[in-house]
């Protein structure tokens, strides 16, 4: 392979080789080499097709700002990621990259036959060619769109590696290490201020690392970037953080920035994470992000070879790499001239500098002259050769006719358009942007957070600037943050003006309809695109931008925003400002969805609770169904059974003699204060007050608006003191809610609350021989019917353990919850299980729960009620204390249309057929031979096969269900309409005789 | 017939070099009392010892801790040995000075956060800066998502109190964080 390396050259480590692969090749790099660099020095620069067209395409920039050479980068197994810039990945051994976008090969692709056909692929192509039928885009036109559309493949296995997050807190947090943020930092970090520098490169100096030179306070440039690093390094104060991209920035200076950490070591140690997600608050920001230079807009302005001068700059200073052995330049803009001088003197022999300027600074040209570069200002380009790589390049007067064009042969042509200050993280923040019609370009105005630009970035363009505003703004942002520091002043020498003018496509003699003048290279996005999408009504940018496509996908318009806009508002013929710019989002660049999930993945993908007797239910086997934050015992299945079988076991079992349940999720708050029963007669419908101690009572809690909101047992210990059960899911929020009624309503009641859901585990034991299993077990408790009835509740010793212990059932057997100090539980449940073998004991789990308590028709709030249910509509009015003066929800309750026999009620439903079990949810219509759509009167709430009755129940909401009593509804469902008779919701044991059976 | 399964006693890291480790906090008796400010000398007298009057101010005597976490707020620790003799004293204050006391010893678990790293590794998942912490304070906050209450007993040391429902998503994450210190990058 060709060699473009220049011995000895630039910042990349020369004893160090690196070997990749490139399509399969074996390319060798340089430590510090991105592929980029690499491939360039190999003399490739065909690394991609592009998007839409499948044209050829090269290496455009040095930086995070590539649209074109995206690549696939395999780190090893199940380490394979599409879309990576070439610009940006770093070289490893043994790494492995792909081009993107064709078939069969980069150099033959079929797909290039959209270049020929372009006059097809005009913009808005999709939208005006898959119109007809409609009913085709759904079923044809999208999904083939969509699989063929985008670049790169997505991995399929799952990411081996791990994540990293960590929050920080800083004074002054300085984004981009070039000379503004260097400067920055230092002042900043002289001051004694906390200070983060971040940069999203390998090395800190941005481009200082391309400049060779000027010279700062006497020093080379590279040399001042070393003693900066170095004092940076060694001050306590300051978090240098280099490969670490600022990616968001949010409200209250809270900044996200993702590091690199091990995609650069050919080897990482084992547990180490690829990257890391920082969530950084500042007091102060200093955004030093600098600036990209904009590519010109003319025919062929795409083919490989093609690229930024600064690149080309950047490609030969810091990675000593020639991008070509005879380029030629073309520009507007002064900066470009560097890259050719720079070219000239490392032995390149550069054809020519085109300016479209006629008027050039007269040192540019006579160092042009010096170095033997042809001149030619006041010239355009206007086309370009060559079918995977540029091979020449035609230039003409502006101002001269056809005849007097010529044609460049070259191997690479330099392009400088000016540079767009970047925006991004500054527009994250909503700040004000300003139009500067001098410099064609959008600058930060007004600043909305705690926050500052210095440099490129505020249109301050050269290096005494960048350093003078630099170190100013760190002063500033370390005095805001309460650190004073003294100001430094910087010595350039060697720094030439940089002046140019801005353009929109270059001046062409050639047919404008048939240019392929790239605006956006990544979306394949043409001048012609752009002023089509004008012609067809779409006036502002955000229109013309979902058009067009320009500005869109990975890159974010980095290289094509500003020259997408000025077309655009030549156009529409309005001032650019009127045009507007398109919404920068976050992120800066694109990020894995690993670093934005952090931590959490595998077990700790969410928090998943478990209560003190979730091991024992797994070590049986336990199939587990999620319950808000919780894991619960869904069913305990016996080899061979499924849920329907395990579950009618477990019905049976308990119905027959003894079911076992882990009921610890239930939410528990202890309430204690002279004023307790006074706080419950307010927050819940019942009435308390004469509640006796050792009693309990079922409460209904409403909302403000009277609808139910929870409810559960509450029994009193003492008179001062409640044990209030909360659902499983409703504990943190019913525990908030009452502390809220008590700080802004009830101050005067002087009563304190407390959760104790986690204080306790609690064990429900159900059927006929629940007291024989627990009798000899418990100490200092009456169990006799008259001394311990059905709602009573009473402390004493069970096993030896303390235990609350309350009779009640949620299954209409006789029940009893047995609360004891959570660490105890397993012991305890394990001490029950033995002793009750005899009775043949069964664990049931929440599915049998909940067919038990459907049978006796108690209701689960959120799945019987859904926010818009009465204690009436519930069937709960026996709950409310009608002579009670109020309580919360009291005065909704009387509101006319609370008060309709209409509403929606909870009634019973049996199917004809008994052995259909209704779908929850299902639609109730009363007429099933009315038009569609039909009126539906409400919908299956809970529906099981019941083991006890030996046929399918159903619980559901119907419109004046309560008047609906053996009348017939009907549930149209796919597969015919079925029909059921309403019912009460008490389908077992109406008299309840077994509570105390 | 006492045996306590207790979900983290009896783990420990195997990371000889890490920055900082985490270890499951030996067992105790906790409360939560209620009690209004004003009557703060009663309720000391009662805790026998002072309890601190500012919210996040943590007070330690041999074997015990007060912190202060809301305005009539205090979250108490005391050996296991003590939790009788503690609740007799409040039983007797309450019949002049009325609060709440409620045994909460079982809601939460302990995690101890030691070593040079120890506020940086809970730097990573929680959002308030944590090294900022005083000496002998305490806070209520939430970790990747749990809440829990953190005690800063030295410079070196942190304790956790969560919920045990909670303390396994937080002992893994902790442990993988120490993990990533102990490689140091």
């Amino acid at each position: 392979m060709a060699d473009f390396r220049i011995p000895g050259a630039g910042r990349v480590n020369h004893g160090k080789p690196v070997q990749f692969t490139f399509n399969g090749k074996t390319i060798t790099g340089l430590e510090g080499d991105t592929v980029a660099s690499a491939l360039l020095a190999n003399g490739v620069h065909l690394v991609g097709r592009s998007f839409k067209y499948h044209r050829p395409r090269g290496i455009l920039s040095a930086g995070s700002e590539e649209p074109n050479a995206l690549l696939g980068v395999d780190h090893g197994p199940a380490r394979v990621e599409p879309n990576n810039r070439a610009t940006v990945v770093e070289v490893t051994q043994g790494l492995k990259t792909i081009s993107q976008n064709h078939w069969p090969s980069l150099e033959r692709d079929i797909g290039a036959i959209n270049d020929v056909l372009y006059m097809l692929f005009t913009a808005g192509f999709y939208y005006k060619t898959f119109m007809w039928p409609k009913s085709f885009w759904n079923k044809v036109y999208e999904p083939i769109i969509r699989g063929t559309a985008g670049l790169g493949k997505p991995p399929v296995e799952p990411d081996p590696d791990t994540y990293s997050s960590r929050f920080a807190h800083c004074d002054v947090l300085v984004v981009g290490s070039g000379p503004a943020g260097l400067a920055a930092a230092l002042a900043a970090g002289r001051s004694g201020a906390k200070v983060f520098l971040v940069d999203e490169q390998t090395e800190l100096g941005g481009s200082l690392l391309s400049e060779t030179d000027a010279s700062i306070n006497g020093m080379s440039g590279w040399a001042w970037l070393k003693a900066s690093v170095d004092e940076l390094a060694g001050m306590d104060n300051v978090t240098l953080l280099p490969r670490t991209t600022a990616i968001g920035y949010y409200h209250q200076n809270f900044v996200g920035l993702c590091q690199r950490i091990t995609d650069h070591l050919s080897s990482a140690p084992q547990g180490a994470p690829r990257e890391r997600m920082w969530k950084i608050r500042a007091k102060q920001v200093v955004l030093a992000q600098g600036a990209i230079e904009k590519p010109l807009v003319f025919d062929g302005n795409d083919r490989p070879g093609v690229m930024l001068a600064s690149a080309a700059r950047t490609y030969l200073n810091r990675y000593g790499v020639k991008v070509g052995n005879s380029p030629v330049v073309v520009t507007s803009h002064d900066s470009a001239w560097l890259a050719a001088f720079d070219l000239a003197r490392a032995g390149v022999k550069v054809q020519a500098i085109i300016d479209v300027r006629k008027a050039v600074p007269t040192d540019l040209k006579a160092t042009a002259e010096s170095l033997g570069i042809e001149v030619l200002a006041g010239w355009t380009v206007t086309g370009t050769k060559g079918r995977l790589r540029v091979s020449s390049v035609r230039a003409k007067p502006i101002d001269g006719g056809s005849e007097q064009a010529r044609e460049f042969a070259c191997d690479a042509l330099l392009m400088g358009g000016g540079w767009t200050p970047s925006l991004h993280l500054f527009s994250h923040t909503q700040g004000k942007l300003e139009w500067r019609e001098d410099a064609q370009t959008f600058l930060p105005a007004k600043h909305v957070e705690s926050s500052r630009c210095a440099g490129a970035g505020n249109g301050e363009f050269g290096l005494a600037n960048a350093l003078q505003q630099g170190a100013a703004a760190g002063q500033a942002a370390a005095a805001d943050a309460g650190f004073s520091g003294s100001g430094a002043s910087y010595e350039i020498a060697g720094e030439i003006a940089l002046g140019g003018t801005t353009l929109r496509e270059l001046p062409t003699d050639r047919n404008t309809a048939t240019a392929k003048a790239f605006v956006d290279f990544q979306n394949d996005v043409t001048a012609k695109d752009i002023r089509l999408a004008v012609r067809e009504g779409f006036k502002s940018i955000e229109h013309v931008k979902r058009y067009t496509t320009t500005g869109m996908a990975t890159d974010q318009g980095k290289t094509s925003n500003i020259n997408g806009l000025l077309i655009a508002s030549d156009a529409v013929q309005r001032p650019a400002p009127q045009v507007g710019l398109t919404t920068f989002r976050p992120p800066y660049t694109p990020t894995t969805f690993g670093a934005f999930a952090g931590y959490n993945r595998g077990r700790l993908f969410d928090v998943t609770r478990k209560t003190p007797i979730d091991s024992w239910a797994e070590e049986q086997g336990a199939v587990f169904e999620p319950v808000s934050l919780w894991r619960r015992a869904w069913y305990f299945p016996k080899p061979g059974e499924d849920m329907h079988a395990a579950v009618a076991r477990e019905c049976k079992a308990t119905r027959d003699s003894l079911g076992i349940f882990d009921a610890s999720t239930l939410g528990k708050i202890e309430i204690v204060g002279p004023d307790a029963a006074e706080f419950l007669n307010r927050m819940y419908t019942n009435p308390w007050t004469k509640l006796q101690p050792g009693r309990t009572r079922y409460g209904v809690l409403l909302g403000e608006d009277g609808f139910i909101r929870d409810d559960g047992v509450i029994g009193r210990l003492s008179t001062d003191r409640f044990h209030v059960t909360t659902t499983t899911g409703g504990a943190a929020r019913v525990l908030n809610m009452m502390e809220d009624y008590l700080q802004t309503e009830f101050p005067d009641l002087k009563v304190w609350l407390t959760s104790t859901t986690e204080q306790w585990a609690v064990i429900a034991v159900n059927g006929p021989n629940s007291r024989n299993l627990i009798a000899p077990l418990v100490e200092g408790i009456d169990l006799s019917e008259e001394a311990f009835p059905h709602m009573s509740i009473a402390e004493g010793k069970i096993a030896g353990v303390p235990t609350r212990l309350f009779r009640m059932s949620f299954t209409g057997e006789r029940g009893y919850e047995i609360n004891v100090p959570a660490r105890y539980g397993r012991a305890i449940w394990e001490k029950l299980m033995a002793e009750g073998q005899r009775y043949g004991i069964t664990p049931y789990g929440t599915e049998t729960m909940h067919v038990l308590r459907a049978e006796k028709g108690y209701i689960i709030v959120g799945q019987d009620t859904d926010g818009t249910l009465t204690p009436d509509d519930a069937g709960l009015g026996w709950a409310i204390g009608k002579a009670k003066p109020d309580f919360v929800g009291k005065r909704s309750l009387s509101r006319p249309d609370m008060l309709k026999t209409d509403r929606k009620q909870l009634v019973g439903l049996l199917t004809e057929d008994p052995k259909t079990v209704l779908e929850e949810g299902a639609q109730i219509v009363l007429d099933p031979n009315q038009a569609v759509p039909m009126k539906m009167v409400g919908h299956v709430t809970s529906s099981y096969w019941s083991v006890a009755l030996n046929r399918s129940i159903a619980l559901a909401v119907i419109e004046g269900g309560n008047g609906r009593m053996g009348e017939t509804v009907h549930i149209p469902m796919p597969s015919g309409t079925l029909r059921a008779k309403v019912t009460g919701t008490v389908f077992y044991d109406p008299e309840n005789t077994r509570l105390s059976a | 017939m006492r045996q306590e399964e207790h979900p983290l006693i009896g783990r420990s890291l195997d990371m000889p070099h890490a920055p900082a480790t985490i270890r499951p906090v030996e067992d105790a008796a906790r409360f939560n009392l209620r009690i209004s400010p004003d009557n703060l000398a009663e309720a000391s007298a009662a805790w026998g010892a002072i309890l601190p009057a500012r919210i996040g101010e943590l007070a330690s005597s041999p074997g015990r801790l007060a912190a202060c976490i809301g305005p009539d707020e205090w979250f108490l620790i005391a050996p296991l040995e003590e939790q009788g003799a503690i609740e007799a004293a409040f039983s007797a204050l309450y019949a002049k000075t009325i609060h709440s006391l409620v045994d909460v010893g079982h809601r939460e678990v302990g995690i101890a956060i030691e070593g040079p790293a120890a506020a940086d590794v809970l730097q990573s998942c929680i959002a308030f800066e944590v090294g900022a912490m005083a000496m002998n304070e305490a806070r209520r906050t939430i970790i990747d998502r749990v809440p829990i209450i953190l005690f800063r007993e030295a410079q070196e040391r942190f304790r956790i109190e969560v919920w045990h429902s909670f303390s396994d998503h937080v002992w893994h994450l902790l442990a993988g964080i120490c993990r990533e210190y102990e490689l140091g990058v």
